[in-house]
């Protein structure tokens, strides 16, 4: 039971974990690009419903945790050991492992210790180690150590993997109409009133323009921007596209009585149409707005809040006549009449409960703390160790680098011939 | 001439077979027996298939194949880069002495073969042919196959002991060969459909993207920080990503190899042994990163051969025609033209500032299909004829004459049509307004992303 513990625990520790885990799922995005062309959509859907796949992709995350433990507690191993604190076999901690012969002479038993050892820990220090010795052990080592970058990266990974996991698992949007005067609409009923819908001119670098949009409720005014989106009622508010709700009233010799509406039209950019059918009649009311005077702002209506609206009557397939009304206004001709008592400011709005774009967006500011530890370490200061364990049956040393490989090891085979020389003995005491 | 166009497959299967040479020294007689009877198996196996399935069946066989061993490629070049980036440091190898089993040669060399005799049967014309011209041809084939692995076995024992090849060396070299074989056969040419999944792969994965992490819409977005989203887009983008799956799996290799430790010479007590040893293992290793250089050599040729093949499309200049008073446009099927000769036919119809680009084509099955000049996912930048399909030029795709006709994915979109009286009658109210709402769907779809 032990040894399949640690097997499993083995196995979840692998390095291999990801690269299998994400060449799986590239295999099956390749077998469902034959089948359609939806082939990410359809993969992801796969995934949410199918447990197999969301336990795979689940297995990342799980193998950061290991990982993390893992580099962790070979860390500690490995500073215990400099220290000469443990005498457990620290093979598996270095990267090579050499057996030197014995501190002991053969003969007559006594210690030998090659006279240069003290000069050794000169040399070490002279080109830039720090040297430990204790009784039976010299610790030499030079730079900092890429566990604190590891780290980082890992918790990056961990945090990526989980997000996109519950992101594809969790994931619930709501398309809402958030109107200026109405109620906020919320995935779980309506919010607090919306007081205002603001379109402006954005100075920044990356956005053009910004949508600012006010609710009032019983904790006071809160403000809804862009970026990042801001959460209301458990879901992140994204606004997506801009419209107008319109209150329509139509009236046309044929019908009995005039039809009243509130309609909403998603109907921005200026030129992009959106239709109104008059319920129990053959007519339908095209609406668009007009595009902006040359040189202004394509929004101006909408930032402005001056809306006029072009529109085309329809009786079934036939155009009857187009016009334009503006807020406040009516259209009367030939016996129809097209009033837009009042046009407010809409925006079709995503209510999206997806808690795992939180863990994506500190994913991105793990990894660049990573590289940002990382790079400087890596280029100049390189973590390398050196660990001789002294023993009168066999002397071992232990070298590993995280970088300068040639460089640590010129100065390792150096240390190795120096320790190997026997001169004297040098007895006991 | 056939003789012609064969020979750049058969220098690439002797390229295949010379490399085998070399990477088994001592296994000839397993190569040989190998190369030359996988060669003939696949040319023959081929010339059969072609007999007695459709072309586009055995096409696909054959591309299944090279798609799974670019596959099997990319597994490995990763899997060489996580071992050799493993820090333990290996004792003393000596790589050049230690090969492969016989058997294993023997699998490699007659699969390797196998594939690249089919490659060369595909090319043959007349594939519908007698069973004693199949069988004049498998002779003819095992004749090529015996003059060219002994001319080979000749040229390879000319070649420089300096020149060494590695395992992954020669995987990468194999596949290299087989992929620059089949790139010139725009049916078997595997590169021109990896760009173009990969546009379509990247245009959703930065769409599904966009959309998960919240990013604002366009409409909120300067314009010049959206063209360079607009980037990601583009057609380009499938070509600069196929290239980079392209040519990742050698560069990995050459990584891996370039960066493997270098054995360990930590027991040696002599300063001088210890350099002499270290420096033949970094000539080792230097001599073994050639062959995967000169297969990303191969790659980037079979790109361009992909890019730009030799093919001529047939693609007429669209003929103008108009409608009668009842808003009907008929073409005869016989004439100046014959619309039932197998060939694409395309015409301009306009309506006043409106325009509409259509074809007519008779399938191999002898159906007549009215189509538009462009499809329901790309840019209308129109279709091509080629060895029996249609090629879109935005996209690079191949659709099978069989299919056109038919809707979804790149096919070109069917028009309604009515044969009458010795002509096809389409409706030109339908037509323009089937144009005008394509055109308008394609240029929101690359234009926005979102």
């Amino acid at each position: 039971m032990k040894r399949l513990l640690s097997s499993l625990v083995a196995a979840g520790s692998s390095r291999a974990v990801p690269p299998v885990v994400i060449g799986l799922f590239f295999l099956i995005y390749i077998i469902i690009a034959f089948f359609t062309d939806e082939t990410l959509i359809t993969l992801m859907a796969f995934t949410r419903k199918s447990f197999v796949l969301a336990a795979l992709l689940a297995l990342i995350p799980l193998n950061c945790i290991f990982r993390m433990a893992w580099e962790t507690r070979r860390g500690r191993a490995r500073r215990r050991a400099l220290a000469g604190i443990d005498s457990e076999s620290v093979s598996d901690l270095f990267d090579e492992t050499v057996s030197l012969p014995g501190a002991a002479d053969p003969d007559s038993g006594h210690h030998t210790l090659a006279p240069g050892v003290a000069g050794l820990e000169t040399r070490l220090a002279s080109v830039g180690y720090k040297v430990c010795r204790t009784e039976k052990t010299i610790a030499a080592w030079r730079g900092l150590s890429a566990y604190p970058a590891r780290l980082l990266f890992l918790v990056g990974t961990f945090c990526l993997f989980s997000g996109i996991l519950i992101s594809i698992t969790t994931r619930a949007a709501y398309r809402q109409m958030v109107i200026e005067g109405v109620p906020m609409p919320t995935p779980s009923g309506t919010g607090g009133l919306v007081e205002r819908i603001a379109l402006a001119k954005s100075t920044g670098s990356i956005l053009s323009r910004v949508l600012t949009m006010e609710v009032v409720g019983r904790n006071g005014t809160k403000t809804f921007g862009l970026y990042p989106p801001s959460m209301y009622d458990g879901a992140f508010v994204y606004p997506r596209y801009l419209g107008v709700a319109a209150h329509i009233i139509f009236a046309a010799p044929d019908m009995k009585t005039e039809y009243e509406t509130y309609s909403n039209l998603n109907c921005y950019p200026p030129g992009k149409e959106d239709s109104v059918l008059i319920a129990g009649s053959p007519y339908k009311i095209i609406f668009s707005i007009p595009e902006p005077t040359a040189g202004s702002d394509r929004y101006i209506s909408y930032m402005s809040g001056v809306t006029m609206v072009n529109f085309k009557l329809l009786k079934g397939p036939d155009l009857l006549f187009a016009g334009s009304a503006r807020q406040g206004g009516e259209f009367v001709r030939d016996g129809y009449r097209l009033a837009l008592p009042d046009i407010k400011r809409l925006v079709v709005t995503d209510f999206i409960k997806d808690y795992g774009v939180l863990f994506i967006w500190v994913s991105a500011l793990f990894f660049t703390a990573a590289v940002f530890v990382w790079l400087p370490i890596r280029i100049f200061f390189p973590r390398c160790e050196i660990l001789f364990r002294l023993d009168p049956h066999a002397t071992k040393a232990y070298s590993r680098t995280e970088g300068r490989l040639r460089m640590h090891a010129g100065v390792f085979y150096e240390a190795l011939d120096v320790l190997a020389v026997r001169k004297t003995d040098i007895p006991d005491g | 001439m056939f003789a012609v166009k064969i020979i750049p497959h058969i220098l690439a299967w002797a390229g295949i077979v010379l490399i085998l040479f070399r990477g088994s020294p001592g296994q000839r007689p397993a190569v040989t027996l190998a190369s030359i009877s996988g060669f003939v198996a696949g040319s023959s196996g081929a010339f059969i298939l072609f007999r007695f399935f459709p072309e586009p069946v055995v096409f696909g066989v054959i591309k299944s194949v090279l798609g799974v061993s670019f596959l099997l490629l990319w597994g490995v070049a990763v899997a060489a880069l996580y071992l050799c980036s493993s820090a333990r440091v290996v004792a003393v190898q000596q790589e050049g002495k230690s090969g492969m089993s016989s058997l294993w040669t023997g699998v490699i060399a007659g699969a390797a073969s196998l594939v690249a005799g089919a490659i060369c049967a595909s090319r043959l014309p007349g594939r519908d042919s007698t069973v004693l011209e199949v069988v004049l041809l498998v002779l003819a084939a095992a004749a090529l196959a015996y003059v060219v692995v002994y001319a080979v076995r000749a040229v390879e024992k000319l070649l420089s002991a300096s020149f060494i090849v590695s395992k992954l060396g020669l995987l990468t070299i194999v596949i290299a060969l087989l992929l620059f074989s089949a790139s010139s056969i725009l049916r078997l040419d595997l590169f021109s459909p990896l760009s173009m999944k990969v546009m379509k792969g990247i245009h959703d994965f930065v769409h599904q993207f966009m959309e998960s992490i919240l990013i604002p819409d366009h409409l909120f977005v300067r314009s010049a920080v959206w063209g360079y989203i607009g980037l990601l887009f583009s057609k380009e983008v499938g070509f600069w990503g196929g290239m980079v799956i392209w040519f990742v799996p050698a560069i990995l290799i050459i990584l891996a190899t370039r960066f493997k430790r270098l054995p360990s010479v930590a027991h040696i007590r002599q300063g001088a042994q210890r350099r002499k040893l270290l420096a033949a293992s970094i000539g080792l290793r230097r001599g073994q990163i050639v062959v995967p250089v000169i297969a990303l050599v191969v790659f980037a040729t079979a790109a361009y051969q992909s890019r730009f093949p030799n093919v001529e499309y047939w693609d007429p200049k669209p003929v103008p025609v108009s409608a009668n008073q009842a808003g009907e446009i008929f073409i005869p099927k016989k004439g100046d033209v014959n619309l039932e000769d197998g060939k694409l036919h395309k015409y301009l119809f306009k309506q006043g500032e409106r325009e509409a680009r259509f074809f007519v084509l008779m399938s191999p099955a002898g159906v007549l299909t009215v189509d538009l000049d462009a499809c329901a996912i790309c840019k209308p930048d129109g279709y091509g004829q080629a060895e029996g399909t249609v090629i879109c030029y935005y996209c690079k795709t191949l659709i099978p004459l069989e299919t056109v006709g038919k809707p979804g994915g790149c096919n070109p979109v069917p028009v309604p049509f009515t044969e009458k009286d010795g002509a096809v009658v389409i409706d030109g109210m339908t037509l323009i307004n089937s144009w005008s709402s394509t055109v308008k769907a394609t240029a929101g779809n690359k234009e926005g992303g979102k």
